[in-house]
């Protein structure tokens, strides 16, 4: 019921007067005006620029407008474009790198002044929407001031469209609190009511009376009404853990025989916040500039890794949005990823309905549990102005003690984005093997000289994307990376020379858990470039022996030719400090050892597996198997742990693309127990 | 590593062209200034839209224009194959066959004689086919024409020795970060967008029209349920597919795979989907 104190009234010929109020201060305002067949955002001056009279019939795959005789301004339901576009813009310039004619090498962030924007006519889903990308692109200094600049000026809709489904959501159609100012639309004019002291200070300059209790009461009829003409069509209690359960149904085929992968639905959706970043670069690559631009998981770069993507198949693309948006995103950030705007639905050319694939997919039970909706928006224009964006003063309340969040893995805190890049210098270069290279860095960044075994960077070189490289020593004054030239970034990266410079950002992910090994002995099982990430987790237990048990050391490698660090597992040996198996797929003439997977070597071994704690980085099919054989051998799976490789941009949880059930592996990750990645770990497609 | 730039052989670029229109290659002297960057870069050793000086091999990069349409511009690709280290393609003739593939779903005497006084005169292959089918290219830039930014990116890339990043996905994102709403959702016109490679920065649909596939399939296309409306399993006659993208980029593999795997409309149907 519509709070009786505070609300006011502006009859509808004044309508100009609270546009004009917005207008002060060289504010734009940003509302709805008819463009190309749609309602679409852009900036109104008058009210003569509004959709007066104009309605829009929406179904799956169609949307037309249709006008009307009646006077009411905002019937015209929710037009193709969100507010996303104005607080997370579609392109964006973030970083310039530039290398000089000394080789001296450069990066700069680029921060634009955000502009001051009055969002006008932002509906409830919509404030919903805002309050969920809050959540999940925390981290993004770039999206918390644009949302800071904006004043929020909520209308309640009085007509649903026909693929709304706030109501089954709890996100609408009524607004209670994250806006700085609400409107109702009432037969002649409008109920205010003010959210914050800035809705206040605008509500102060335009001609308001009290709200009579008959217009009030019109309001909760008003919203009642436009609640019940929704059809949901699917039950929402239980659906996270339904939708989850759904991972291997061969109902995801059906979808996927209709399903164009063709992205609109992700582009369309207010909330969803993945991206790629593209390096425009000058002919020379002295100069060049990283822009950020929306992405989507169903494209197939997205989950690109340089042997393939992850999710060739549409199936695994349209299972990743649908089971992001209503599974993991409780676990991930507290809330569903959908505020039942519709978007999605009315917008699919081909006109996929999300309501019918959830019911279809993730059919109720009887013993469901309460779901986590969505949260009203995180207090908007109000809060973010309170402080000059400190992170902390924006961390977002913690949600609801529910089934859903209490899953939600270590690891998730916010993590400080550090941007731009860090210079790096090359003291030395050494080649490991024919494709692998050793650089060794001198670091100004003390953070990154300070990280943990297991953790990464992201490298960068003017004109070519960053690289994530685990680190795979750390020095006093800086680290190595050991580097396997995979693709053209990672082939610039290896052919650096002493004196060359990089830029570094890091330290990231989360490290191996030295503390769980503590006392028990410990087994490093690594194959090829997998040992890379290892080397530290040696280099601390070779440092401190008394601190854990034996070390056992298992590596594989394709041939002779292909080991890291040969010096190095030799002098191992010599001291001691751990057993050292190695093996090789395919054999030289000199090879004397062991021939095999690196499997064998753990066949072979002749000690205890149950109360070891074993550390395992390689192909994930090598990882896959090993797994098998240490759990046959009784080491327990919290035991062991294990690290991803994904394709990763940010480094951070932002841009999205190393996803992998409910994790972000680069900031989840990339070292989990295998307990932690049931139903994730070794499941095509995920 | 740091010699002097003035003394280092330049890479030298070749732009040649088989059967086209010379477009792909205007859209290259559309660089306007960069073009001036890129005479810095490279040296333009054979460029016949450009200059009349010629030139013979080798080249760095050689950039291909054109379908191979008659046995002459079959010897002469595998020639020029030999004498290039990296070979790209550029545009749809180079990359699909272009608008003379539409031939190939007829017989070539049919087609010859439908359009010269004296087809005995014309000698030419069965098929008008990818530069592909000849010989082993590096990279293949797609568009009719192609795109200024995916040349510029490409040239870019290749001479910093970068992967050139050109995107495979649909045209439908480039327009939902343009904020152009979908003419298949208003109803505005028939869109081939989804099942489009983007590149052209959502060109036609910025003005209202549909996407007419200009840069071949993107990757893992769903061309029946585009076709169908999202039936792609209904049998009534009203939504089975009709052939699908009878367009002038469809000897693209996966269009025509689509193409093929559908019978051709009866004439009533046919004359029931032009109502």
């Amino acid at each position: 019921m519509t709070d009786r104190s505070g609300a006011s009234f502006l009859p509808r010929s004044e309508l100009g007067s609270l546009l004009d109020a917005l207008r002060a201060d060289d504010r734009r305002v940003i509302g709805p005006r008819i463009t190309a067949g749609a309602v679409l955002l852009g900036e109104v001056t008058t009210t003569a620029e509004l959709p007066a009279g104009w309605r829009s019939d929406q179904a799956p795959g169609s949307y037309r407008l249709r006008q009307t005789d009646e006077d009411r301004t905002f019937d015209y339901g929710i037009g193709p474009g969100s507010w996303k576009q104005f607080v997370y813009p579609p392109r964006l310039a973030q970083s310039e790198a530039s290398r000089s004619p000394e080789g001296d090498v450069t990066f700069t962030a680029l921060t634009e002044e955000p502009p001051l924007l009055a969002f006008f006519g932002v509906r409830a889903c919509d404030l919903a929407a805002l309050g969920v990308l809050d959540r999940a692109v925390r981290g993004d200094d770039d999206e918390r001031r644009r949302r800071a600049a904006a004043l929020t000026v909520v209308v309640e809709c009085a007509v649903a469209g026909g693929t709304c489904f706030c109501s089954a959501l709890g996100t609408g159609p009524a607004a209670d609190a994250g806006f700085d100012l609400a409107l109702t639309e009432l037969a002649d004019g409008f109920l205010v009511r003010a959210g914050s002291d800035a809705g206040r200070a605008v509500a102060s300059r335009i001609p308001l009376r009290p709200a009579s209790p008959s217009e009030l009461d019109a309001r909760d009829a008003q919203m009642a009404a436009t609640a019940a003409s929704m059809r949901v069509g699917f039950a929402v209690d239980g659906l996270p853990a339904r939708v989850r359960a759904a991972a291997s149904s061969p109902k995801w085929d059906e979808i996927a025989e209709r399903c164009l992968a063709c992205g609109s639905c992700t582009l369309a959706c207010p909330t969803c916040f993945c991206t790629s970043v593209e390096q425009h670069s000058d002919l020379t690559a002295t100069e060049s500039v990283a822009e950020r631009h929306w992405d989507s998981c169903f494209t197939a770069s997205f989950a690109a890794v340089a042997g393939g993507s992850f999710r060739p198949r549409v199936r695994d693309r349209y299972r990743q949005w649908l089971t992001h948006k209503f599974g993991t995103w409780p676990m991930q950030f507290g809330t569903l990823g959908c505020v039942g705007c519709g978007r999605c639905v009315t917008w699919c050319p081909v006109g996929i309905d999300v309501r019918e694939e959830l019911a279809f997919i993730a059919p109720a039970e009887a013993a469901d549990v309460a779901v986590v909706a969505p949260t009203a928006a995180a207090p908007a224009a109000e809060a973010a102005r309170s402080a000059v964006a400190p992170p902390a003063a924006v961390q977002v309340a913690e949600p609801p003690a529910a089934a859903e969040v209490a899953e939600a893995p270590p690891g998730m805190d916010l993590l400080p984005v550090t941007w731009p890049f860090a210079p790096a210098r090359v003291v030395w270069s050494a080649a490991e093997t024919a494709d692998v290279t050793t650089l060794r860095l001198e670091v100004e960044d003390p953070a990154i000289r300070a990280g943990a075994p297991g953790q990464f960077v992201m490298a960068a070189l003017p004109g070519f994307p960053p690289s994530a490289i685990s680190i795979s020593r750390y020095h006093p004054d800086g680290i190595e990376l050991t580097v396997r030239s995979a693709g053209p970034a990672t082939t610039a990266l290896g052919s650096l020379r002493a004196g060359a410079q990089l830029g570094l950002r890091g330290p990231l992910g989360r490290p191996w858990p030295l503390e769980a090994a503590e006392g028990r002995d410990v087994l490093i099982v690594a194959g090829g470039i997998g040992l890379a990430p290892l080397r530290p987790v040696i280099d601390a237990i070779k440092s401190d022996p008394g601190r854990f048990g034996r070390m056992h050391i298992c590596y594989g490698a394709k041939t002779p030719a292909d080991r890291l660090y040969i010096g190095e597992t030799m002098r191992l040996r010599k001291c001691r400090c751990a057993d050292v198996a190695e093996t090789v797929d395919k054999p030289d003439d000199d090879w004397a050892g062991q021939v095999g997977l690196v499997t064998c070597l753990l066949d072979e071994a002749d000690w205890r597996m149950d109360h070891v704690v074993a550390f395992v980085c390689g192909p994930e099919r090598m990882m896959q198997a090993v797994v098998s054989t240490l759990v046959e051998r009784g080491a327990p799976r919290d035991r062991i742990f294990l690290t991803l490789e994904r394709h990763m941009e940010c480094g951070v949880g932002l841009c999205g693309h190393c996803q992998t059930g409910p994790f972000f592996v680069c900031r989840d990750g990339p070292v989990f127990s295998l307990a932690e990645l049931d139903g994730v770990f070794g499941v095509e497609g995920i | 590593m740091d010699a002097d730039p003035m003394s280092a052989p330049r890479p030298r670029l070749g732009v040649v062209k088989m059967a086209s229109c010379d477009g792909c290659q205007l859209t290259l002297l559309d660089l306007d200034d960069e073009l001036l960057a890129l005479a810095e870069q490279v040296d333009i050793v054979e460029f016949s839209e450009a200059s009349s000086r010629r030139s013979e091999g080798p080249y760095d990069i050689l950039l291909v224009e054109g379908s191979v349409s008659t046995l002459e511009q079959a010897a002469e690709i595998r020639r020029l194959r030999r004498e290039s280290r990296t070979l790209v393609t550029i545009g749809a003739c180079a990359q699909a066959g272009g608008v003379q593939a539409l031939r190939n779903w007829m017989e070539l005497d049919e087609v010859a004689a439908s359009v010269y006084a004296n087809p005995d005169l014309i000698e030419s292959l069965e098929h008008s086919s990818p530069v592909s089918r000849v010989v082993n290219v590096d990279a293949e830039i797609p568009g009719c024409p192609v795109s200024r930014s995916q040349i510029r990116e490409l040239l870019a890339a290749t001479l910093v020795g970068r992967r050139p990043q050109l995107p495979d996905e649909a045209v439908c994102l480039e327009c939902k970060r343009r904020g152009i709403p979908c003419l298949l959702v208003t109803g505005t016109a028939p869109c081939l967008g989804p099942i489009t490679r983007t590149g052209c920065g959502a060109l036609c649909p910025s003005v209202g029209r549909g996407c007419f596939g200009c840069f071949g399939p993107r990757e893992n296309v769903n061309v029946t349920s585009l076709a169908t409306g999202g039936h792609p399993n209904a049998d009534d006659a009203a939504t089975r597919p009709l052939r699908p993208v009878p367009l002038f980029t469809s000897w693209a593999r996966q269009w025509r795979d689509a193409h093929d795997a559908t019978p051709a409309p009866s004439p009533s149907e046919a004359a029931d989907a032009r109502r």
